[in-house]
């Protein structure tokens, strides 16, 4: 008996291997037909600009990664959008979608702002660094939470919800810095710049600011808290399904509210970042389209704390690729959205087998 | 008096382009699909309608225009989200990006060139009418088709067999595989005419509006017209109602600094967006029991029926 079941397993084991080839050589084929066929039909526009594509992406090249300063530039852009990516993928976890990441950052930066100026003088550096960091956390959350309260109070949807507040977020922005928080009434509208004790210190030896370690260590905090904590569990069944999980005794509106309050204080946390540590004032475009990146690299990681790492960098490449674009050759630096749009599109279309459907 | 006549004219002539984006928006999400690409395909719009104005020297050619690269990007967005399979809200937020991407490669070398827009045509008899007249009459002619896009796309909708077939694929997509019908097909004629109107919407903005072409120059109308379709509750009509009231809201803050008076624009700004949620909390679950079912799935993010 033991015989012939060993027969009848090896097969079976030869097939897994087999099946894992068969699988994978298809996966590889379409990822790397997607990202070649986006950068053919951005060299086919650059061409139809008069641009020569081949030298365009050499410069590109050589001025992203092989320059260090282009490096730190990097890594300084990957830290907001990893934070923020984090924000869109812990409320995901629970089936919420938070597209208001964008709001969340500009009320982080707000709010430490706020902070620093009035409490500037009066605390300790070390000290003032902490209270814009919490001022931040506590808002961004406070704003998300906004959205989960209207969700559970009003069945308002967070999608919804999250979107509409960004544009008021940008509209207290604007207010703040066009009247109450103004450096002067001539010059620019954009608040008083840090004193450098309020910006955030450098990782020793680069100029990247201490923000992307926060971020790498907030990437593992958050992979333990959905994978290994009694709460990630709970929100996933909750994001599962809300009846079935209502029914074993969850409380599901408290895991909706936690969900998305603590995304909000992630991504808030990457406003006081990006505030302090790389634009070191309140501008117009403060945080521009950085939520909304965000929400596109989180989704290209499929929700997944590590992954967002990876494609976080390889957004804040593709931007960095932006300025060398202008620089080098001469094309406006957004004309880098199309080719960040069309790799998106690739991936977002022709990785993943066709669905079936009707 | 002067003032109330101010504002309203020009709420109406601001909210034009939230309107034909809304109307369009109102077509697609009927179908079952929300496109955040909408800001997108006005860009495109706003761009192809001002380029092609620039080149040929015809505003209504520039329209054309407009109206088909609108279209384009929303069919890409189409062919992802329904052929595909795509998340909604990541393709239109992506097709955002190129839009962005795009206007900003071709469009630089429009940044201030001249172009024949739409000039103010009075309507003869209507633009005398005290009160009602400057403000519906003494506008420019694109925006005087919006009066007559509003009931056409109400009578497409709600009175012919293709406003029923687009319906149908937003509220019960099974019956229409039923009857034989492609909910794929459906679904992406809607989508694309969406596009196209918020592409005639991006180019009133800039040939009619503005007369100008800059970068990211619809700044955010675009997800007005998305809020403005909620407020609206998925209504034509109301979507008119809504962009002008929207349009009011934002034009008031010049007409008022214009008279010296002490306002921040942006507390305004903020009015659309404000009303939306206020409108969405008191209508409560009202509201998503009123939106296509469809379309509720894809906010409830549960998988599609079909």
């Amino acid at each position: 008996m033991t015989a012939i079941t060993g027969d009848l397993k090896l097969p079976k084991e030869r097939g897994k291997a087999q099946v894992w080839a068969v699988k994978a050589l298809p996966v590889v084929v379409r990822w790397v037909g997607a990202i070649g066929g986006a950068l053919l039909i951005f060299s086919i526009l650059l061409m139809i600009k008069g641009t020569n594509p081949i030298d365009a992406y050499a410069d590109m090249w050589a001025s992203t990664f092989t320059r260090s300063a282009s490096i730190e530039e990097i890594f300084t852009r990957m830290t907001p959008l990893v934070l923020a990516a984090l924000a869109v993928a812990v409320p995901a976890r629970a089936g919420l979608t938070n597209v208001g990441g964008e709001g969340q950052i500009i009320m982080g930066g707000v709010a430490a702002c706020g902070a620093y100026l009035f409490l500037g003088d009066a605390m300790a550096p070390a000290v003032l660094l902490v209270a814009m960091v919490a001022a931040s956390v506590v808002v961004g959350a406070l704003w998300a939470g906004l959205a989960a309260v209207l969700r559970l109070a009003a069945g308002v949807n967070e999608a919804i919800s999250t979107l509409l507040l960004n544009f008021i977020a940008l509209d207290v922005l604007l207010f703040l810095i066009y009247q109450p928080w103004r450096e002067s009434r001539t010059g620019q509208p954009a608040t008083q710049e840090l004193t450098d004790l309020a910006k955030l210190p450098v990782v020793a030896g680069t100029a990247v600011n201490v923000g992307i370690v926060v971020a790498v260590v907030l990437v593992v905090a958050v992979q333990v808290l959905l994978t290994r904590t009694r709460w990630g569990f709970r929100v996933s069944v909750a994001g599962g399904n809300a009846e079935a999980a209502r029914r074993s005794g969850l409380k599901v509106a408290f895991l909706v509210l936690s969900a998305l309050m603590i995304g909000g204080a992630l991504a808030g946390l990457a406003g006081m970042i990006q505030f302090s540590g790389v634009e070191y004032k309140l501008r117009p475009s403060f945080g521009h389209q950085l939520g909304y990146i965000a929400f596109l690299a989180c989704w290209l990681a499929r929700h997944k704390p590590f992954p967002i790492l990876l494609a976080s960098f390889v957004f804040a490449a593709l931007s960095v690729g932006g300025d060398s674009l202008q620089l080098d050759s001469g094309v406006p630096a957004a004309s880098i959205y199309v080719l960040t749009a069309l790799i998106l599109i690739a991936v977002l279309g022709f990785t993943t087998p066709r669905k079936k459907t009707t | 008096m002067s003032l109330i006549v101010d504002v309203l004219s020009g709420g109406v002539r601001g909210g034009t382009s939230i309107m034909y984006a809304g109307l369009g928006e109102t077509v697609s999400e009927r179908s079952g699909v929300i496109n955040l690409g909408t800001e997108g395909s006005m860009l495109v719009g706003a761009l192809g309608a001002y380029a092609v104005g620039v080149e040929t020297g015809s505003p209504w050619v520039g329209v054309l225009a407009g109206a088909a690269a609108g279209g384009l990007l929303a069919l890409l967005h189409a062919y992802l989200v329904v052929r595909r399979g795509a998340s909604q809200f990541a393709s239109g937020l992506t097709l955002l990006f190129l839009a962005l991407g795009l206007t900003s490669l071709f469009g630089a070398s429009y940044v201030g060139q001249p172009v024949v827009g739409f000039d103010r045509w009075d309507v003869p008899l209507l633009s005398d009418i005290p009160f009602v007249g400057p403000i519906l009459f003494q506008q420019d002619p694109l925006l005087y088709l919006s009066y007559f896009m509003v009931p056409l796309v109400w009578f497409v909708l709600f009175k012919t067999r293709i406003g029923l077939l687009i319906r149908t694929a937003g509220e019960r997509s099974d019956s229409l595989t039923v009857h034989g019908y492609s909910v794929q097909t459906w679904r992406m004629i809607a989508v694309t005419v969406g596009g196209c109107l918020a592409g005639i919407g991006g180019a009133h903005l800039s040939t009619a509006y503005a007369n100008a072409w800059f970068e990211n120059m619809v700044a955010g109308r675009g997800f007005i017209a998305v809020a403005l379709v909620i407020f609206a509750v998925w209504s034509p009509f109301r979507v008119m109602g809504g962009a002008y009231l929207f349009g009011t809201a934002i034009a008031l803050g010049p007409a008022l600094q214009a008279r010296g008076y002490e306002i921040n624009q942006f507390l305004l700004d903020a009015v659309p967006f404000v009303l939306t949620l206020v409108v969405l909390t008191v209508l409560g679950k009202k509201t998503l029991s009123s939106s296509p079912a469809e379309l509720k799935r894809v906010f409830e993010n549960a998988p599609p029926a079909t």
